[in-house]
């Protein structure tokens, strides 16, 4: 993969490789353009590197210490004034604790408020499943008005944040820990929301993945390729709004859908293309997720392995509805 | 001088404009050219905003009889404070609701909904013809306030919200430079919603004197007595604890209301939190002071016995 020139760029520097430090890295550059844009903390300056932010603009920065309602709260408030708030948090708490708040004020209230929320899926292992956001994508994409994306790699972490500058509504941005070493996408590939790319070619069956599970579903690929099936991967980082038709076509043109996530079975991609497909075009489906039970103590890679969210389940996965 | 010196703009408008509210088409008029009200003498402007106040009592019982019923209780205890908010010390131009630099108010008690309506009516918000399509099929005007309808800030009533949202509008005004002033208002039951102590701390924190947060303190919730549910005592002091500027207060006194407003903020560097005391379904002898008028029904004839006891047709 040539990533040119963009290698050494600073923010990918300091990015050191989190989807959640990019997110960081890029409100910097809205800064520059965007003087409207006001950065809310919930005790998460470091989370999602947002001191430089501080330094520049200490007077579009507010701290509400550990208080996810409150945070969601101020920032509609602010966001009815005409300021564009970006609310810095983590996923288990943003999305659960203040559930009601980013409904009401938020959804409902179509208020342009983005949520950076980082440390999402089981991206905090050993923090045990109290800490662990497995139920987020379900609850923020069954909202009307929400733009869910799932960043696959600090690339698109960086570019989908820069891209809710053109998003006039509320935005919830899942990032999680630390992602390829070799980013799965090209910097020059920009983000372009609710458009699923297309990462590799093949006709023989589909996966459909998001986030942390794409690089899987690459690998996934290649190692089906070494047997002769050409499996088509789609990098879907916009779960709302969806991209029926790069669904559609793929049910279309290959023997089956496999999606991909960390998220559990109920209500997250893998339901969101069901719910698609089962009303469209009824397709064979396979979810690789994380089943209906919380997760136990683990390093995040030992857990996607035990609970099945690894590339030797999407392999499987694949071969099961070509063969 | 009880008016203050600013020149507010509250019923001083000429408007005649077709708004667009979901697929209805409303047209608002109101060609009321009241003046300037700079040198009016305290005994008439209390006179004025009295007979306002019972022509908003007036109306929120027609919207509640247009809905079957509603929250009698809680819409009552409110209606002298709103009178004084958009009647006196609000700086707002219904014929532009979005105004930038209107002041604020949230109703974070959304269940007082027919109030906020009757006072928005009156002030020329909306048409008038809207209180009778309290809860009707696809009308603007239910239960609690959606932000789509003129003059609504923000939808409300899951409780425990518009501390926090009122907050960040007060933040907005300082971060623009802007002098608008930001009210919210709160049941006192709504209080046992922990998400208000979080805004609390950070208004305070945030030395928000450019927010007030009004305390209809009827005593009364949906189930009972607070103070036999969750006591909230000593409530002023919880505010003064966290760093608000505390004045309690008559809330069905107006000359008290007035005089509390025109003195905000009450200290620089505070946000400044009134607790009122009220007395729920106030004006209407049988809802006064009973969690049975929380919300209830109103037929023809309960509403007859309402506007009897309020009078001032």
């Amino acid at each position: 993969m040539n990533m040119g020139a963009s290698t050494t760029a600073p923010w990918r520097e300091a990015s050191a490789n989190q989807t959640r430090l990019a997110f960081g890295q890029a409100l910097l550059a809205i800064g520059e353009r965007e003087s409207r844009a006001v950065v809310l903390s919930a005790d998460t300056q470091d989370l999602l590197g947002i001191r430089p932010w501080i330094a520049n603009w200490p007077d579009r920065f507010i701290e509400v210490g550990i208080a996810e309602q409150n945070a969601i709260g101020i920032a509609s408030g602010l966001a009815t004034t005409g300021l564009h708030p970006y609310v810095c948090a983590y996923a288990p708490f943003i999305a659960a604790r203040s559930m009601e708040q980013i409904r009401n004020d938020v959804a409902y209230a179509n208020q342009r408020v983005v949520i950076g929320a980082a440390a999402s899926g089981i991206s905090l292992g050993v923090a045990g499943g109290t800490h662990h956001a497995l139920e987020d994508l379900a609850l923020m994409r069954s909202m009307p008005n929400m733009t869910v994306i799932v960043p696959a790699d600090v690339n698109e972490a960086y570019h989908a944040t820069l891209a809710t500058l053109d998003i006039d509504g509320p935005v919830y941005l899942r990032l999680g820990g630390r992602t390829p070493e070799a980013p799965v996408t090209e910097d020059s590939a920009g983000f372009t929301l609710g458009r699923a790319s297309r990462l590799r070619p093949g006709n023989d069956v589909t996966v459909i993945a998001c986030g942390a599970m794409v690089e899987l579903a690459l690998k996934a690929s290649d190692a089906l390729k070494a047997e002769g099936i050409d499996a088509r991967v789609l990098n879907m980082h916009t779960i709302k709004p969806l991209d029926r038709e790069a669904i559609l076509q793929a049910a279309a043109e290959t023997s089956g859908i496999v999606t991909a996530e960390e998220h559990r079975f109920a209500g997250g991609l893998g339901g969101a293309v069901a719910e698609l497909l089962a009303v469209e075009r009824p397709t064979p489906m396979r979810m690789v997720a994380m089943p209906d039970e919380f997760a136990v103590v683990g390093p995040t890679v030992r857990l996607r392995e035990k609970y099945g969210m690894s590339a030797e389940a999407i392999v499987a996965a694949c071969k099961s509805l070509v063969g | 001088m009880a008016v203050g010196n600013e020149v507010r703009s509250a019923c001083r408008y000429q408007a005649r404009i077709m708004i667009t509210i979901g697929h209805h088409d409303c047209r608002l008029s109101d060609d009321r050219e009241t003046g300037e009200r700079m040198n009016e003498a305290r005994d008439e402007l209390l006179k004025r905003l009295e007979n306002e106040a019972r022509l908003l009592r007036r109306n929120l019982w027609r919207a509640l009889r247009a809905g079957g019923g509603g929250h009698a209780g809680g819409s009552s205890s409110a209606a002298d404070m709103l009178t004084a908010l958009y009647f006196h010390r609000m700086r707002l131009k219904p014929s532009e609701p979005d105004w930038p630099d209107r002041d604020r108010f949230v109703l974070s008690k959304g269940h007082a909904n027919a109030a906020l309506g009757a006072v928005l009516a009156q002030a020329g918000f909306i048409d008038d013809a809207l209180l009778d399509r309290f809860y009707h099929f696809e009308s603007p005007f239910g239960m609690h306030p959606d932000i789509k309808v003129p003059g609504v800030e923000m939808c409300t009533g899951a409780l425990g919200h518009g501390l926090a949202i009122a907050t960040g509008m007060a933040y907005g005004a300082r971060i623009q430079n802007k002098s608008f002033h930001t009210f919210v208002m709160l049941g006192d039951a709504e209080l046992h919603e922990g998400s208000n102590w979080e805004a609390a701390m950070a208004a305070a924190h945030y030395r928000l004197d450019n927010l007030t947060a009004i305390v209809d303190h009827n005593k009364i919730g949906q189930s009972g007595r607070i103070e036999e549910l969750i006591s909230l005592d000593p409530l002023a002091d919880k505010w003064r604890s966290f760093g608000w500027e505390v004045r309690e207060i008559d809330g069905h006194d107006m000359g008290q209301i007035v005089d509390t407003f025109d003195a905000l903020p009450l200290k620089k560097t505070r946000p400044t939190a009134i607790v009122a005391h009220t007395v729920k379904g106030k004006g209407v002898s049988f809802a006064e002071d009973t969690y049975l008028w929380h919300s209830n029904s109103v037929d023809d004839e309960v509403h007859a016995r309402a506007l009897k006891e309020l009078g001032g047709a």
